[in-house]
């Protein structure tokens, strides 16, 4: 089900002293299965285009096309387009409310008007899909940990069956291990469902390591739209916005600027420890002619 | 004695049911003391519940030890008579910007502290003007908080901090809201106001390349301090911290994995300079 944006502009406050353009005709293609980084600075616009993607938010101009059909048409069923578009606000768990977590992630799939069966199996599946062990279904939400709890709120959205899944800083305040669990965790459900997955984030390393296409957001307009390598060689335009590449490509970078032959479009530690080892496979053969 | 003592300091809450019942007892922070030195930028580290936030918390008296003792410049902090002594010299700056902002220009939000202790009013003008600079954020003193970015808000919560003359600020992850500009914007005010005012500086944090600079680590789990020491003798242990949940620099990690791959890279490697410097050695070592 791809989403198509096309020429979408967003003002707040449209007709106002305070008018401000939040996005700037934006034309877009999501098409299914993909991995998407969406980065930007605080501000930039990301969160509103995320929020338009799912009909929260309904453009000032332009058009959005979910599966072939404009979300903003009279006769258009925004309550399936917000079931197959699910969205992970930053901080979702500070919307858990249930008493026991297997309750709050029925919660939305009741809402569908499905069979209690049916809304047990989603649940169940959900929270297998985030790896929530079953000692924790009948446990408060409030008891768990802060990666715990994220993950409940995630498997919320999941037991929709969304098509597309956007989230909004899911790692943000986890300790580095909570980070990486969540992100693989994310990964694996991509890989095992299909399901396109929309990442807004604030980590380039995070971003180079697991995307596969990174959407760059500048004062409401898309600066870069490409594969991570493509778009990190643009480092120096990014730090002018506020943004960076991975550490790794400017580890990457002072060697070059040292004299070491190596490449530093390189995004990821495995490239660049695989980059380093083939550069001294080279000097060690070079070496045995001499 | 140095700014901060904490001698076997535990704390314990109870845990209550909906009814009230109590539940059990959690200790959040069991048995650890520190002593920190006026000037010096520790840094605590420790994964989602370890006890870090409950710590920092100990140190402007927002909580009192169950047991043991905290001195803030050489004052109990379970002394009543002390707790305004000891919260304008240990100030606290929290993770979330928009919690810690009340006024609605930036110099008034600075001038609260110093007006509520009874500065007078020209000196809290002076206060909040030099408090605006350190942080870099006197060109913004007109404006309203919330036209600022994530960063410059955080800025101006520490400028508050500042304004009340503390000899020590205790950040508790001040930069997790934050974008990586922003995040740079408060590690470097911080830094600054470690190596100019001498103010000393305990930092909180998710991010390790933050805790470089640091002049000494803590690293916490189950309450305890579990790893203490420099930056380079903390981030040398890679996989003991991956086991409490933790991380280090990219850098580090980068050298690490090669030296496990057989290169003879040192431990413990924390900027790109180092990196450099170490890869140089491999060469001269294969012979180069």
């Amino acid at each position: 089900m791809p989403i198509i944006l096309d020429k979408v502009s967003h003002i707040y406050g449209e007709d106002t002293a305070m008018a401000v353009m939040a996005l700037n005709n934006i034309s877009l293609v999501i098409p299914d299965g993909q991995f998407i980084g969406l980065i930007g600075h605080t501000g930039s616009g990301k969160s509103t285009l995320a929020q338009h993607l799912n009909g929260l938010m309904k453009a000032t101009a332009g058009n959005i096309y979910f599966n072939g059909e404009d979300i903003d048409a009279q006769d258009f069923d925004k309550k399936m387009l917000r079931s197959k578009v699910g969205l992970v606000f930053q901080y979702p768990e500070h919307q858990l409310f249930e008493t026991d977590v297997f309750a709050d992630v029925c919660f939305g799939p009741k809402n569908l008007g499905l069979s209690k069966k049916e809304i047990e199996l989603r649940a169940y599946e959900a929270l297998k899909l985030v790896g929530l062990e079953d000692d924790y279904f009948y446990q408060s939400p409030f008891d768990l940990s802060g990666g715990q709890k994220r993950r409940v709120a995630i498997a919320g959205v999941l037991a929709m069956k969304p098509d597309v899944l956007i989230l909004d800083e899911p790692t943000a305040g986890l300790d580095p291990k909570g980070r990486d669990e969540i992100l693989d965790q994310i990964a694996r459900l991509k890989r095992e469902t299909g399901i396109t997955v929309l990442l807004v984030s604030h980590s380039m390393d995070d971003v180079a390591k697991y995307v596969d296409r990174i959407i760059v957001m500048n004062k409401g307009s898309v600066m870069y739209d490409d594969a991570p390598r493509e778009v990190f060689r643009h480092y120096q335009e990014l730090e002018e916005i506020g943004l960076a590449a991975p550490q790794v490509t400017y580890i990457m970078k002072a060697l070059r600027d040292h004299g070491y032959d190596v490449s530093d479009e390189v995004t990821t530690i495995a490239e660049a420890r695989e980059e380093i080892s083939n550069y001294f496979a080279r000097f060690a053969a070079a070496r045995k002619e001499r | 004695m140095g700014i901060i003592k904490v001698r076997d300091l535990i704390y314990e809450y109870i845990r209550r049911d909906e009814e009230g019942n109590v539940e059990g007892i959690t200790t959040a922070v069991d048995d650890v003391s520190l002593d920190i030195r006026q000037g010096d930028f520790v840094a605590i580290l420790g994964h989602n519940g370890s006890g870090k936030s409950t710590l920092a918390k100990h140190l402007n008296a927002i909580l009192y030890p169950t047991e043991g003792t905290v001195w803030v410049d050489g004052k109990d902090t379970r002394d009543d008579a002390a707790v305004w002594d000891i919260r304008q010299t240990a100030g606290m700056v929290f993770q979330n910007p928009d919690n810690q902002i009340i006024g609605q220009v930036v110099e008034e939000d600075v001038g609260f502290g110093p007006e509520n202790m009874g500065v007078p009013t020209r000196e809290i003008w002076e206060r909040v003007e030099e408090s605006l600079k350190a942080v870099g954020m006197y060109q913004f003193r007109k404006f309203s908080p919330n036209k600022l970015s994530g960063g410059q808000k955080q800025r101006v919560s520490i400028a508050g901090v500042i304004a009340m003359h503390p000899k020590c600020i205790v950040l508790d992850e001040p930069t997790a809201m934050l974008d990586p500009k922003g995040r740079g914007e408060v590690i470097r005010a911080v830094r600054a106001l470690n190596d100019v005012e001498r103010i000393t500086i305990i930092l909180i944090t998710h991010y390790m390349e933050e805790v470089i600079y640091a002049d000494k680590v803590y690293v916490m789990d189950k309450g305890k301090v579990t790893l203490e020491g420099t930056p380079r003798e903390v981030f040398s242990e890679v996989e003991r911290l991956k086991e409490l949940r933790l991380d280090v620099p990219q850098v580090t990690l980068l050298a690490h994995e090669l030296r496990r791959e057989g290169f003879p890279m040192p431990k413990g490697v924390l900027t790109n300079q180092e990196f450099v410097e170490a890869l140089d050695r491999c060469i001269s070592e294969a012979g180069g």
